[in-house]
């Protein structure tokens, strides 16, 4: 099974940036960059600042990798796929918006932040923003599977079932949790024989980019980088 | 492409500890919604929820666990090459309800994985698994991408595995949103005015077809289609003309290389919320014009069990295809103009060989699954 990478985009401790620029690319446990609409988005998008962290997190590496591949403008909705991986999902979220409920608590929960206890709400503010209409929802496989999401989203491809994904990881564990946080998206388009427009992924059985195996997501950040392009 | 089949399943709901136990009862018009008993509703809407009942909870551990051993325990010994999907929404829920209380509760204890891992345990399984996250669609998202592992070669077996609670963390979320109603659900009636929750589990043990013949599995019935589509349209509600669920029985319908005029009767998601089942409503009208199919929603009976809901329905339509019928949507006795002499309070028996199972959930996501009389050893 194989793919074209034709876009990426990361929001990490180590940086933030596109696959077409030269922006640093770190995973970690430090401070996530503090990012704003502004960063993000040509046009007023004030639903991103209301929006709960986890979800911003995700939608922000999502716009980055849509841009990347210079999908992120468009008229009609398209069929596009959403796979993402997370171990911690909305669990912030989860004790933020039950928070109310310990004992002490005014026992007021906010109808909003429940819309964003399933950890899939996040691909359907991305659906949303930018016109998404393919499957999507996210796998929680534990750390033993860091390329789940980019193995699901070429079987999603090689069965026909899309022609264009998203494919990555979203994390933002909880104050306390031993972890680190960020997040990155790849687009990925079916793969024409021959063609130029970008790295190729394949699965052969393990994940190779043009050729080379990758074994973490900085070896897959470094090979499908293409700077300049951006 | 190879073909899929359906070939053991086990359910439980809050009307009984077997899918036998349950089928019955919903045949009968039966429901399981009643007062809550683990956990106080003062100032709810409702007190009322279908619960599974005497789910012990073992001390420092979440219902689920006693939930799962009791749905894994009526499975044959599957195949330990199966890969392995799990559905859930919120997982052990419960736990995270202790630690807010000042349990001590690890983050660890409180993540999805926890589910497939436990599922793989119990049930001797190499692969380790993965829980698929689609909101209330998720398990019907978890077995058509079961069909396309099997159909594509990928592999020969794949156990899916559903599960969720009643819990106050969703029974409060629900209740912000007014999306409870104060009485049992009525889906599709006129009168409908929110959800009820439910809780429960199933477990559907999929095969190639091929190797459930070599081994002699039975036949329960056939995964023929399935599909997904977000409808990018909000968070909380559905597109009201229902393209997202349009466009997810299209592919389901193509995929099985079937017209819709195939399609002999459907199980709704219909959870009683008059945005979701209008949407429905919208959708089948557009899929199937003027030709009326017989549908049911389950959700009046047994609750709305999110993540688990599309799994527990599959299973039953297991049993819908086998005898011809659907069960009665309880609580619908003034049905929707839209949906008058398709859907009621009373078994519809059908004629065909073809079942639509669908679901629709948070963030627009919209599964469909197209099943076919087993029948076969």
């Amino acid at each position: 099974m194989k793919a074209l990478v034709l876009g990426l985009g990361w929001v990490t401790p180590g940086g933030w940036g596109r696959g077409g620029g030269d922006a640093g690319f770190g995973l970690g446990h430090g401070e996530l960059p503090a990012l704003t609409r502004r960063d993000l988005f040509a046009d007023p998008f004030p639903r991103f600042g209301r929006l709960d962290a986890f979800s911003r997190l995700g939608l922000a590496a999502v716009a980055l990798a849509l841009g990347d591949a210079g999908l992120d403008n468009w008229d009609a909705k398209r069929p596009i796929g959403l796979v993402a991986a997370s171990r911690f999902g909305c669990l912030a979220t989860d004790l933020d918006f039950f928070g109310p409920m310990a004992p002490g608590g005014d026992r007021l929960v906010s109808p909003n932040l429940f819309a964003y206890t399933v950890p899939n709400t996040v691909l359907g503010e991305a659906a949303i923003r930018f016109g998404l209409t393919g499957p999507g929802y996210v796998l929680s496989a534990g750390g033993a599977a860091p390329f789940a999401p980019l193995e699901t989203a070429l079987e999603i491809l090689a069965a026909g079932e899309a022609e264009t994904i998203l494919a990555g990881c979203c994390d933002l564990p909880p104050a306390g949790a031993p972890a680190g946080a960020g997040a990155i998206f790849l687009v990925l388009g079916t793969a024409a024989e021959g063609s130029k427009a970008g790295a190729q992924l394949r699965l052969a059985p393990q994940l190779q980019v043009d050729g080379r195996p990758v074994a973490d997501w900085p070896q897959l950040v470094a090979a499908c980088r293409r700077p300049g392009r951006g | 492409m190879k073909q899929v089949v359906i070939s053991a399943v086990a359910a439980v709901t809050g009307l009984g500890n077997t899918l036998e136990q349950s089928w019955g009862r919903l045949l009968a018009g039966e429901s399981a919604i009643a007062s809550v008993r683990h956990f106080a509703c003062d100032g709810y809407p409702t007190d009322r929820a279908a619960c599974v009942p005497d789910l012990e909870r073992p001390p420092g551990q979440s219902r689920l666990e006693p939930l799962l051993e009791r749905l894994l325990a009526q499975l044959p010994a599957v195949p330990g090459d199966c890969r392995l999907l799990t559905a859930s929404t919120k997982g052990p829920i419960d736990l995270l309800e202790d630690r807010l209380r000042g349990a001590v509760v690890d983050h660890a204890a409180l993540l999805l994985e926890t589910l497939p891992r436990q599922v793989a345990a119990r049930c001797g399984l190499v692969d380790p698994g993965v829980n698929i996250g689609a909101a209330c669609a998720s398990a019907t998202i978890a077995l058509g991408r079961a069909g396309g592992l099997i159909a594509a070669g990928r592999c020969s077996a794949v156990l899916v595995v559903c599960a969720d609670l009643v819990s106050e963390f969703v029974f409060s979320g629900f209740s912000a949103l007014q999306g409870l109603s104060a009485e049992p659900c009525r889906p599709f009636d006129a009168r409908r005015c929110g959800l009820s929750l439910g809780e429960g589990g199933a477990a559907l043990l999929l095969l190639d077809a091929a190797r459930a013949r070599r081994e002699g599995w039975p036949v329960l019935a056939r995964l023929l289609g399935w599909g997904a589509a977000n409808d990018a349209n909000h968070i909380t509600a559905p597109a009201r003309d229902g393209c997202g669920l349009v466009g997810a029985v299209e592919q389901a319908l193509a995929r099985a290389g079937l017209a819709a005029d195939a399609v002999a009767a459907i199980s709704a998601h219909g959870t009683g919320t008059l945005y979701n089942d209008a949407m429905e409503m919208a959708a089948f009208e557009r899929l199937f014009s003027e030709r009326p199919v017989p549908f049911n929603s389950l959700k009046g009976a047994l609750g709305h069990s999110l993540g688990a809901a599309g799994g527990i329905e599959a299973a039953v339509a297991c049993r819908c295809l086998e005898q011809g019928v659907l069960p009665p949507t309880a609580g619908c006795e003034q049905p929707d103009p839209a949906a008058r002499g398709m859907v009621g309070a009373f078994p519809q028996p059908f004629a065909g060989e073809v079942l639509l199972s669908s679901n629709s959930g948070f963030g627009g996501i919209n599964g469909a699954l197209l099943l076919g009389r087993g029948g076969e050893r």
